[in-house]
C-alpha cells in the first residue's frame, strides 16, 4: 500500500493511496497562496495599479517592464494570476479510478485533475459539496473572466531571471508548474464526473474495497472517508470541527480501528480561538460603524460567512447597528445564501428541526427579509444605487487579487475611520495587503478557522486509536513562528509518518489474509471434527473461483446422485444413534505445528506438461525429492 | 409569659400527649422547644410558670404508644427544665428525672432504635448538665458508659450529638472542677451559661464530691479516647477520625489541666496512630506539617503554615522556598537562587507539574500565596520581592501563549499551563494584591504591558478580563508617576477599552464600563511632583471616557446601562466638584437619564440614575450654597424635582428609597442649620448599594445663614416646592416596608424640626402653618387624605384652608390643598414608626399563634367526620 503526496499544503490536500489494486485520490485542494505573487484585478480602472513603476534589477541588466511591478517595496507580477497545482508527474493520473472529495474548498483543482489528463473515473462528493463547490468555482471563473487580461507573464519564470527576483518570487516553486484558472466549461465537464454519496453510504470500488463517507463537522456536507477492505482499514481525516457550528456533527466512532488514519487539514490557526476571534469580530466591527467607518470583510462566498451572519444577527441588536446596512456581494451570493437554507439534512440538529417549524434554518433570511443584509451579484448594477454608508461589505476574495473586494480596497483604504476585518485563515494578512501599501484603513486579522486544533486531535486520536498516523509534515513540529509552542504539535506513540509535497510514503501495514467465501452447498457438506475445544477442522476439496476481487469455493461438480439404496433406508429407520462424527483423518494432529507448516510460505510449483513434469522448489531439495517420488509413484499405479 | 399563652398550654399539652393526634408539621415540635428555651434565658422558670407541662412528661413517658418525635421532644424539654438547680430538683423530687432518662426502659419499650430518640436523649442530658448536681446525676446513673457507646453511633447525627456532648463534659465542668479545688473564679464565660446556671458558680455549690466525680468522668473519657484513637480494624476508621476530630475540638478550648491530662493520656495513642500508618489520612495530615514526600500535600502544608502566621524564621523560610517552587520551575526564573538544584523537592515538584491537574491547583496554590510572601521579613525571603512581581508577569505571559518559559526542560510544565483560565485568574489576583509589594513601581511599565495583552486577547474570558481591569486599576492607583507609561501603552489601552466596549458579552461591556468609572475615581499625577488629576484623563487622554460610556446608556442589558450610569458619575464627579458649567454633551446625558429614569424597564438603571442625581447634588452642594442661582444649580434642581416625582412613584421598592435619600439630603441641606434639626443621615445610614456612586469623601453641606423662622419657613417652602414632602408622604404609604420606614423617619424628622410638639415652639408652628401642599385625590394622596381622616365633610376639622379643585375630564379626582405641619401632627407617626420597625412576619412567629397552629391542627385531624384511621383525603386538581 503506497500513498502519493501531491500536494504539501496541509489544509489543502491531494493524496492518492494505492490500495489493493485501486487507486484513489484523496481530495484535490487547489493551493491558491501563489496569487498573492500577482498585481490585483481591479474591476474597475485604477490610475494608482496602472501608475506603478516596473521593477528594474539593481544592476539594471533585468528590465522585465510589462511582467513585474513594484509597489511598497516589493516585487508583483502584472497578468492574470495563476494558481499552483498538485504535482502532477508523480503519477500518471490517467490511471486513477476514483477521486473522493472531502469538503468544496478542497475539491478546487478537480477540473486539473480530470481534463485534459486521460481520467476516466469517476469522483464521489456529497450533494452539498458538488453544489456549493461549483459555486467557488463558478466565482473565480467569474473574477477571472470578468477582467480579461489579455497579457500572461511568462519571462519572469526563467529559472535564471527568477533567481534574480527579490522577496518571495524568488522561493515561489515550479512556477513553470503555475496555471491559470480553469473556464467553465471545464469545470462543467470536471463535475459531470461527480457521483453523489450520502453520509455512511458504502459505495463499492470493484469489489476489492469500499469506501464511504462520514460527517466531518467541518462545513456543510464536508466528510471524512473511510476506505475499507475485509482486512484492512484505512482512515482518511480531512477538514474536521468538534465545534457546534451549522454543519452536522463529526461522526468520531465510526474512525476506530484503523490500520492508517491519514490526516490533514487541521486548524491553520492554533492559537486562535474560533470564539474568541468572533467576539474580536463583532467588536470591531462595532467599534468601527460607531465611529462611522465601513467594515470590510473579505471572504468565500460560502462557510464561515454563515456563522458570521448568524452571529452579526443576533450581535447587531444588542450593539444597536441596527439601522446599519450588511452588504454581501458575490456572483453567486444568491445562490450561496439559498442553497444553505436547502441543505437541512446536512445540518446540526438544531438547525434541523427548525426546519419542521417551518422555519429556515439559517437566521439570514430574516435580515434578508427585514433589509438588513442585502446581497448582490458585484459592485455594478444595482449595488450602486443602493449603497449607503456606512455599512458592513463582505465580498471575495479573500486573496485580495481578484472580485470586487479590491474595488472596496481602493475606496475605503484611504480612511483610517474604515477597518477590513480578515476572517478567512487561508492568507497572510500582511501578504495579501502589500500591493494596496500604503493603507491608512484599520486592518484586523480574526482568522476563524473551526477545524481541529491540537488539543482537539489528540483527544480523537486517543479515542479512536489508530495503530499507524500520516500527516503533513509541518503536524510533527510546533509553527515556525512559535517555535516555544510544543503544545502545537503532534506527539504520538507511534510517531506519525511525515509527509511533504512529492513524497511516496510506503504504508506500514501488508496484506496477510484475503477473504474467500465458501457456497452454501459446499459449506453443508463439510464434516468438521473437533481437534481441540472450539475448534474444528474439516478437509475441503472444491474449485476456486475469482471474479471481480471476489473469490469464491464452489463444489466439485458432482457425478449424478446414486439412487437411494435400501441399505441407506433401512438405517434411516433405526432408531437414531448419536455418533461422534468420524474423524475423517486417522491418528491425531498436532494442531499448532500443522498451522504452522500451514503459514509457511514456501512456493513450489508443480508443472504438468504433455511431455515432461517439473518440480521447482526454492531452495528445497529434500522437498522436492519427495514430491518427485509421490508423482512417479502415482504415475506408476496410473 | 403571655397571659393567653399560659391559658392555651394545657390544651396543647394533651394534643401533644393524645398519641392518637398528630402535630401541624415537623417544625412546630423545635418552635415550641425554642419558645421555652427563650423563657429559661430570659430567667423565668418553666414549671412555676405552666405546671402542666411535668404532667404532660409523666403522660408522655408512660406512654410508649408516643410518637417517637414527641417523647424526643419531652426528653429536651425535660433536659431543658432541669438545666436550673431548682427545675432539677423539683423533677428529681417527682422522680420524673430517672424516669425520663432510664435508658433500660426506653429499650424494652424498643424505642431506643429509634435515633429520634436518642439524639432527645443526649441533648436533654446536655442541656440539663449545666450545674454541678446534674453531673452528680449523671455519674451516679452510670450515663457515662452509655454515652461513650453512643460516640460511634449508626446515625451520624447521634454520634456528633454526643461527641459534642462528650466535649461539653469535659470544658463545661472543668471550670467547676477548677473552682472548686482552687477556688478561681472564671469570669470567661459565655452568657448563655450564666443564663442557665442559676446558682452562679460563685456560690458555694461546688463541692469536693463534684470534683471527684469530674474527675472519674475525665479519667473514663480519656480511657476512652486513649483506646479508641487506634482503631482495631480498617473498618474502624471513621472512628479514630471521630476521636481525632473530638481530640482537636477539646485541645483548642480546654484549660492547662484538663489539657495536659488529656495530652498525657493520649500521647502515645497518637504516636501509635501516626507510625503505624494505619490510618493515611491521619498520617498525610500529620506528616505533611512535619515532612512530606507528596509535593501537592507539601504545597498546600507551606501554605497553611504561611497563613498560620508562624513566627518562627526557619520554618516560615522553608514554607516560602516551598511555595516558589512551582513557579521557579515554570517561570525559569531564579527565585529560589541558583542552587536549586540541591532542593531536595525539585524532581519530584517537576513531575507533579507535569500532571494538568496537580501542576494547576500547585500553581494556584504558590500564586494565591505570593503576596503574602512578599511581604515575609527579608531574611526569610531567597529573592528580593520584585523578583516575584516579575514571576507572576512572567507566568501570566506563558499562560498566554505570549512567551515561553527560559527554564528549558518544561515544555511539558509550561504546556498544562498555557491557556488556563484559573491560573490566570490567579495570577492576576496575585498580581492585584502585589501592588504594594516593595519595588513593585519598578515593574509598573511591565504590568501595564502584560495587563493590557490581557485585555487585548480574544481567548480571554470575561473573568480574566474583569481581573485584568481589577489590577490595573490597583497598579494605577500606585503608579505615582504617570510618566511612566509611554503613549504607545496609552494608545493600546485607549483602543482595547474601545474595542471592550464593544464586546459580544455583556459582562465584558459591563467591566469595561466599571473600568471606566474606577479610573475617573483614581487620582494620579501626570508627572512626579505634579497636581493630581484623574487617571482617565491622563490616561485616556478625556476624549474616550464619556462617549463610551454614553454609548454604553444604550446598551441592551441593564447591568450594562446601570453600570454606565454609574461611571458617568464618578468621571464627571471631578468636574461637578469644580462648579464647572454645564456642557453640551452632560446636559445630554442628563436628558437621557431622565429619560431612563422614566422609561426603562428594568430597575438597575433606574436606580444607578436617582444615584447619579444624589452624587451630582452632593459634589454640587458641596461646592457652592444651595441658595445661589447659577444655571446649573437651577437645572440641577429643575432635574431633582422631576427625579423626586418620578422616583418616588416608581414600581422598584430600591428606587424609592433612594429617592427618599435624595430627599433626605435635600432635608439636610435646607434645616441642616436649623437648632432642632437632627441629621437623619447620622442614625441611619443606609447600606450603600453596589451601584451607589455616592463619593466616599465626607461631605460637608453649606449652612444657611439664616436660623430665623422665616428663613426655615422659606426653606420648608422651597422643599415642599421641589417635591420633597410628596415623596415623603408617598413613601410613607408605600406598600414595601424598607420605603414607608424611611419616608417615616424622615418625616419624623422634618416634624420635629419645623413644628415640634414641645409648647415652647408654638410660634414657630404657627408660622409653618402657612406653607401647604396639594394632596391629590388619587393614588398615594388618597391614601394620605383617608388616614388623616379628611374624607367628604371632615375635611375642615384638620385642615382650615382646605380647597377642593375638581378636574373631571382626566379623572384626576379632588385634590386637596393642606398645611404641611397638620400633616405632620395629624399622621400618627410615631405609632407608624413602630409598626414599621417590627419586622414583616413577627405576627406569625408569636408563640401565641404557634400554639394556636397546633390546637386547629390536631382539631382538624380529630374533626368527627372523620373516621379513626383514616387520612383525609384532599383532592388535587
Amino acid at each position: 500500500m503506497k500513498l502519493y503526496c501531491l500536494s504539501g499544503h496541509p489544509t489543502l490536500p491531494c493524496n492518492v493511496l494505492k490500495f489493493k489494486s485501486t487507486t484513489i485520490m484523496l481530495d484535490c485542494g487547489l493551493d491558491t497562496t501563489s496569487v498573492l505573487n500577482f498585481l490585483p484585478l481591479p474591476l474597475v480602472h485604477s490610475p494608482r495599479l496602472s501608475k506603478l513603476p516596473s521593477w528594474v534589477s539593481k544592476d539594471g541588466t533585468i528590465n522585465l517592464e510589462k511582467e513585474l511591478k513594484e509597489c511598497a517595496g516589493r516585487v508583483f507580477v502584472d497578468s492574470q494570476p495563476e494558481f499552483c497545482l498538485p504535482e502532477r508527474e508523480l503519477l500518471d493520473l490517467s490511471t486513477i479510478d476514483v477521486i473522493l472529495i472531502s469538503n468544496y474548498h478542497c475539491m478546487m483543482a478537480l477540473p486539473y485533475i480530470t481534463e485534459h489528463t486521460g481520467f476516466t473515473g469517476t469522483v464521489y462528493a456529497t450533494e452539498p459539496t458538488l453544489q456549493i463547490g461549483r459555486l467557488l468555482m463558478e466565482e473565480l471563473v467569474n473574477f477571472m473572466e470578468r477582467v480579461p487580461k489579455a497579457q500572461s507573464a511568462t519571462c519572469w519564470k526563467n529559472k535564471e531571471i527568477q533567481r534574480m527576483l527579490p522577496g518571495p518570487l524568488k522561493d515561489a516553486v515550479d512556477v513553470w508548474t503555475w496555471k491559470r484558472s480553469y473556464s467553465m466549461q471545464e469545470v462543467n465537464s470536471a463535475l459531470s464526473k461527480v457521483q453523489l454519496v450520502g453520509y455512511s453510504q458504502k459505495v463499492e470500488l470493484f469489489g476489492a474495497v469500499q469506501v464511504s463517507p462520514l460527517s466531518s463537522g467541518y462545513s456543510l456536507g464536508s466528510s471524512n472517508w473511510i476506505i475499507q477492505s475485509h482486512h484492512e482499514k484505512v482512515a482518511y481525516v480531512s477538514g474536521s470541527s468538534l465545534l457546534t457550528t451549522h454543519p452536522q456533527p463529526m461522526d468520531q466512532s465510526s474512525l476506530k480501528n484503523s490500520d492508517v488514519l491519514i490526516l490533514t487539514g487541521l486548524t491553520q490557526m492554533p492559537t486562535a480561538n474560533p470564539d474568541g476571534m468572533l467576539g474580536e469580530f463583532c467588536s470591531n466591527l462595532a467599534m468601527t460603524i460607531r465611529a462611522g467607518g465601513n467594515v470590510l470583510v473579505p471572504c468565500y462566498s460560502s462557510g464561515v460567512i454563515y456563522d458570521l451572519l448568524e452571529c452579526l444577527y443576533q450581535f447587531i441588536e444588542s450593539a444597536n447597528l441596527g439601522t446599519t446596512p450588511f452588504y454581501f456581494i458575490s456572483p453567486v451570493a444568491n445562490s450561496s445564501l439559498e442553497f444553505s437554507q436547502i441543505f437541512a439534512e446536512w445540518l446540526c440538529h438544531n438547525k434541523q428541526s427548525k426546519v419542521y417549524l417551518p422555519e429556515p434554518p439559517f437566521p439570514h433570511a430574516e435580515l434578508i427579509q427585514t433589509n438588513k443584509l442585502k446581497h448582490y451579484p458585484s459592485i455594478h448594477g444595482d449595488f450602486s444605487s443602493e449603497f449607503r454608508q456606512p455599512c458592513v461589505v463582505f465580498t471575495g476574495h479573500p486573496s485580495l487579487r481578484f472580485g470586487d473586494v479590491v474595488h472596496f480596497m481602493e475606496l475605503w483604504g484611504k480612511s483610517s475611520l474604515n477597518t477590513i476585518i480578515f476572517t478567512e485563515p487561508d492568507f497572510s494578512y500582511l501578504d495579501a495587503l502589500a500591493p494596496y501599501q500604503p493603507l491608512a484603513m484599520k486592518c484586523v486579522y480574526c482568522p476563524i478557522d473551526t477545524r481541529l486544533n491540537f488539543h482537539q486531535v489528540s483527544k480523537l486520536l486517543k479515542e479512536v486509536q489508530p495503530l499507524h498516523v500520516v500527516c503533513p509534515e509541518q503536524y510533527t513540529q510546533p509553527p515556525l513562528t512559535q517555535s516555544h509552542r510544543s503544545d502545537l504539535m503532534l506527539e504520538l506513540q507511534p510517531p506519525p509518518m511525515p509527509y511533504r509535497r512529492c513524497s511516496v510514503l510506503n504504508l506500514p501495514f501488508r496484506r496477510r489474509y484475503e477473504r474467500v467465501y465458501i457456497l452454501p452447498e459446499l459449506a453443508n457438506s463439510l464434516v468438521p471434527s473437533e481437534i481441540k475445544p472450539g475448534v474444528s477442522m474439516a478437509t475441503v476439496s472444491a474449485v476456486l473461483h475469482s471474479k471481480d476481487n471476489k473469490h469464491t469455493l464452489q463444489s466439485v461438480p458432482k457425478p449424478p446422485p446414486a439412487p437411494p439404496s435400501k441399505k441407506r433406508k433401512r438405517v434411516m429407520e433405526e432408531p437414531p444413534v448419536v455418533l461422534a462424527p468420524k474423524p475423517l483423518l486417522s491418528g491425531a494432529v498436532p494442531l499448532e505445528a500443522f498451522l504452522v507448516t500451514l503459514q509457511k510460505a514456501e512456493d513450489t510449483l508443480i508443472q504438468l506438461e504433455e511431455d515432461g513434469t517439473h518440480i521447482v522448489c526454492d531452495n528445497n531439495e529434500p522437498l522436492r525429492t519427495t514430491l518427485r517420488d509421490l508423482v512417479l509413484r502415482f504415475l506408476q499405479k496410473l | 409569659m403571655d397571659r393567653e399563652c399560659v391559658l392555651l398550654l394545657p390544651s396543647v399539652c394533651e394534643v401533644l400527649a393524645d398519641s392518637g393526634r398528630s402535630v401541624p408539621d415537623d417544625t412546630s415540635l423545635e418552635k415550641l422547644l425554642d419558645w421555652f428555651t427563650g423563657l429559661t434565658e430570659a430567667g423565668g422558670s418553666l414549671l412555676e410558670a405552666c405546671p402542666c407541662l411535668l404532667k404532660f412528661i409523666s403522660t408522655v413517658v408512660h406512654n410508649t404508644a408516643s410518637d417517637p418525635g414527641v417523647l424526643s421532644f419531652t426528653l429536651r424539654l425535660t433536659g431543658l427544665m432541669a438545666a436550673t438547680e431548682d427545675g432539677f430538683k423539683m423533677l428529681q423530687e417527682q422522680s420524673v428525672l430517672n424516669q425520663v432518662f432510664d435508658l433500660q426502659h426506653w429499650q424494652e419499650a424498643g424505642l431506643w432504635d429509634d435515633p429520634c430518640l436518642r439524639i432527645g436523649w443526649i441533648q436533654g442530658l446536655r442541656s440539663m448538665l449545666q450545674h454541678p448536681k446534674a453531673l452528680s446525676f449523671f455519674v451516679q446513673s452510670d450515663f457515662i458508659a452509655s454515652l461513650l457507646q453512643l460516640q460511634t453511633d449508626t446515625s451520624l447525627f447521634v454520634a456528633s450529638a454526643a461527641n459534642h456532648m462528650l466535649a461539653h463534659i469535659l470544658l463545661f465542668f472543668q471550670k467547676v472542677s477548677s473552682a472548686g479545688s482552687n477556688g478561681i473564679n472564671n469570669k470567661e464565660e459565655d452568657e448563655r451559661r450564666i443564663h442557665h446556671s442559676v446558682t452562679d458558680l460563685e456560690s458555694p455549690a461546688v463541692t469536693m464530691e463534684t470534683s471527684e466525680e469530674y474527675s472519674a468522668v475525665v479519667k473514663g473519657i480519656s480511657e476512652y479516647l486513649k483506646e479508641s484513637l487506634i482503631p482495631k480494624e480498617n473498618t474502624k476508621l471513621h472512628q479514630s477520625l471521630q476521636i481525632l476530630k473530638l481530640l482537636a475540638l477539646l485541645l483548642a478550648q480546654a484549660g492547662p489541666p484538663l489539657r495536659d491530662k488529656l495530652l498525657q493520656t493520649v500521647t502515645d495513642s497518637l504516636e501509635e496512630l501516626v507510625t503505624a500508618g494505619c490510618n493515611q489520612r491521619v498520617t498525610r495530615l500529620l506528616s505533611s506539617m512535619l515532612t512530606i514526600s507528596r509535593p501537592a500535600d507539601l504545597i498546600h502544608a507551606a501554605a497553611a503554615l504561611l497563613s498560620r502566621g508562624h513566627h518562627d524564621t526557619v520554618h516560615t523560610a522553608r514554607a516560602v522556598r516551598i511555595l516558589l517552587l512551582p513557579l521557579d520551575i515554570i517561570t525559569g526564573l531564579t527565585l529560589l537562587g541558583t542552587n536549586t538544584a540541591a532542593d531536595e523537592h525539585q524532581v519530584s515538584v517537576v513531575e507533579q507539574l507535569k500532571s494538568k491537574t496537580s501542576c494547576i491547583s500547585m500553581t494556584c496554590v504558590c500564586l494565591t500565596n505570593t503576596p503574602q510572601i512578599t511581604l515575609t521579613p527579608s531574611g526569610v525571603l531567597p529573592c528580593p520581592p520584585v523578583l516575584i512581581v516579575t514571576a507572576v508577569v512572567s507566568l501570566l505571559r506563558i499562560s498566554s501563549g505570549i512567551s515561553s518559559s527560559s527554564f528549558a526542560g518544561c515544555s511539558e510544565v509550561c504546556r498544562n499551563v498555557i491557556g488556563s483560565g484559573k491560573v490566570q485568574k490567579c495570577a492576576l489576583d496575585a498580581l492585584t494584591a502585589l501592588n504594594s509589594s516593595p519595588g513593585a513601581k519598578e515593574k509598573i511599565s511591565e504590568v501595564f504591558t502584560i495587563l493590557i495583552q490581557y485585555l487585548n486577547n480574544p481567548d480571554s474570558d470575561p473573568t480574566v478580563l474583569h481581573k485584568s481591569y481589577q489590577a490595573f486599576i490597583k497598579w494605577i492607583g500606585v503608579c505615582t508617576d504617570l510618566s511612566l507609561i509611554t503613549d504607545q501603552l496609552r494608545q493600546d489601552l485607549v483602543e482595547v477599552v474601545k474595542k471592550r466596549a464593544c464586546d459580544m458579552r455583556w459582562e465584558v461591556r459591563d467591566s469595561t464600563v466599571e473600568f471606566l468609572g474606577h479610573l475617573a475615581g483614581v487620582h494620579v499625577s501626570v508627572t512626579s511632583g505634579e497636581d493630581l488629576c484623574d487617571a482617565s484623563e491622563a490616561l485616556l487622554g478625556g476624549c474616550c471616557a464619556t462617549p463610551l460610556l454614553k454609548e454604553a446608556l444604550q446598551d441592551t442589558e441593564s447591568y450594562v446601562r446601570a453600570s454606565a450610569i454609574s461611571a458617568l458619575a464618578k468621571t464627571l464627579t471631578h468636574s461637578w466638584q469644580q462648579g464647572a458649567a454645564l456642557t453640551q454633551d452632560q446636559t445630554e446625558i442628563v436628558s437621557r437619564l431622565l429619560e431612563i429614569l422614566s422609561q426603562d424597564t428594568e430597575g438597575f438603571p433606574r436606580r444607578a440614575v436617582v444615584q447619579y442625581f444624589i452624587s451630582w447634588f452632593l459634589s454640587h452642594s458641596s461646592l457652592s450654597p444651595p441658595s445661589s442661582s447659577t444655571p446649573s444649580t437651577s437645572f440641577l434642581m429643575q432635574c431633582v424635582r422631576t427625579v423626586l416625582s418620578q422616583g418616588s412613584a416608581d414600581l422598584d421598592w430600591e428606587v424609592k428609597v433612594h429617592t427618599l435619600e435624595l430627599a433626605e439630603l435635600l432635608l439636610d441641606q435646607a434645616f441642616s442649620a436649623h437648632r432642632g434639626y437632627r441629621k437623619g443621615s447620622d442614625a441611619h445610614r443606609a447600606l450603600q448599594h453596589p451601584y451607589g456612586v455616592v463619593s466616599d469623601q465626607a461631605y460637608t453641606l453649606h449652612t444657611h445663614p439664616g436660623t430665623h423662622t422665616e428663613g426655615v419657613q422659606s426653606e420648608l417652602a422651597h422643599v415642599v416646592e421641589l417635591g420633597v414632602f410628596s415623596a415623603l408622604l408617598s413613601g410613607l404609604v408605600d406598600c414595601d416596608r424598607p420605603v414607608g420606614l424611611k419616608a417615616c423617619r424622615l418625616l419624623i424628622i422634618l416634624r420635629e424640626t419645623i413644628c415640634p410638639l414641645s409648647l415652647g415652639a408654638l410660634d414657630v408652628t404657627a408660622a409653618m402653618a402657612t406653607v401647604s401642599c396639594e394632596l391629590l385625590g388619587r393614588g398615594w394622596g388618597k391614601e394620605i387624605t383617608k388616614i388623616l381622616g379628611m374624607e367628604s365633610d371632615r375635611a375642615s376639622e384638620v385642615d382650615i384652608s382646605a380647597q377642593r379643585s375638581f378636574s373631571g375630564a382626566d379623572g384626576r379626582g379632588d385634590s386637596v390643598t393642606v398645611s404641611v405641619c397638620e400633616v405632620l401632627r395629624s399622621l400618627d407617626l410615631d405609632e407608624r414608626l413602630d409598626v414599621l420597625t417590627q419586622s414583616s412576619d413577627h405576627i406569625h412567629n408569636s408563640p401565641l399563634s404557634l400554639l394556636q397552629d397546633i390546637l386547629t391542627a390536631s382539631a382538624a385531624h380529630t374533626h368527627p367526620d372523620t373516621k379513626p384511621g383514616h387520612e383525609v383525603i384532599v383532592d388535587c386538581y
